[in-house]
């Protein structure tokens, strides 16, 4: 099968590996598995004070493709905004990185593991927020 | 017909691999394609499809983990299927933590050990399987054949680090 350019450069430079401190306020953590295949993934955010996503970072067991769609991620949301982070479609980490068809359910695993991380940070934000009104 | 049934065996978690032999055997001679040649098409046909589905069969039930992972569909259980994802923070965590410790090792010793405590935990999660069933606890039968399916995939990347580590070494 052949793998396309884009693929092979973040599998065999993965952009990002690495951890941020899970339990700092501003940090957002998403952690996903796809039990069929036994892949899993975590993947980090860090949001400044402005608003805007200033690190990514990932880590994931799994196939090259998992591996290259976390890191193609990570890559794609430094810089925006949560809302637009959060737009970040399966198909365009796909097409972006041309995964054939056997391979889309990794990219959306990294769909999933970027949601996962904005929700988490949210839900620290909003604790941060409204310290009471949840009781 | 379910694959216990074909097999001639009562659905159940824990079958004996004797047991599960002979009655594959047997039922595989039945079908055999020699006992065949000569007879009508629709006959070979029918006896290429009954042997075929005997070996579906005995495929998932000689494994402890796709039994247990096919005996829970028959009860309703279902696991998520290719491109379905999960994000049970428990049960991925110990997977990562694993899959961490064992990128890290250097050595086949400690491969190793890694795996006999990933082989220990499997098999004490498939004895427990018995007593959630006996409970119809659906919600923790999936979850402790997710956590078997991580071990399964981690004593697998542990053979084939192991493998590696050995070439590199030879």
């Amino acid at each position: 099968m052949a793998y396309s350019e884009k693929l092979i450069d973040h599998y065999e430079n993965p952009r990002n590996i690495g951890s941020l401190d899970k339990g700092a306020e501003d940090v957002g953590t998403g952690l996903v598995g796809a039990p069929a295949c036994g892949d899993v993934m975590k993947l980090q955010i860090k949001v400044g004070a402005d608003g805007l996503i200033e690190d990514a970072k990932f880590k994931t067991f799994g196939c090259g493709s998992a591996i290259a769609s976390s890191s193609l991620v990570t890559e794609w949301v430094k810089g925006k905004t949560i809302d637009e982070a959060e737009t970040i479609k399966n198909t365009d980490i796909a097409k972006h990185l041309a995964l054939p068809p056997v391979k889309i359910h990794c990219s959306v695993l990294a769909e999933d593991a970027i949601k996962a991380a904005i929700a988490d940070y949210r839900a620290k934000a909003s604790k941060k927020d409204e310290p009471q009104a949840a009781e | 017909m379910d694959h216990f049934a074909r097999l001639g065996l009562p659905a159940a978690l824990d079958i004996e691999a004797a047991t599960l032999d002979r009655t594959y055997f047997a039922a595989q001679r039945q079908w055999h394609p020699d006992r065949f040649v000569g007879r009508p098409p629709e006959e070979r046909a029918k006896a290429s499809t009954e042997a075929a589905a005997l070996n579906d069969a005995y495929r998932i039930l000689k494994n402890p983990l796709s039994r247990a992972v096919y005996f829970a569909e028959l009860n309703g259980v279902e696991l998520p299927g290719d491109g379905k994802t999960i994000d049970d923070p428990e049960l991925l965590m110990e997977a990562m933590e694993a899959r961490e410790a064992l990128h890290e090792t250097v050595t086949p010793e400690a491969v190793d050990a890694l795996a006999a405590r990933a082989r220990q935990d499997m098999e004490q999660a498939l004895a427990g399987l018995g007593t959630l069933f006996l409970r119809s606890d659906k919600a923790a039968i999936r979850k402790a054949l997710l956590r078997l399916r991580y071990l399964d995939k981690f004593d697998e990347e542990a053979r084939a680090k192991r493998m590696n580590l050995q070439r590199v070494k030879a």
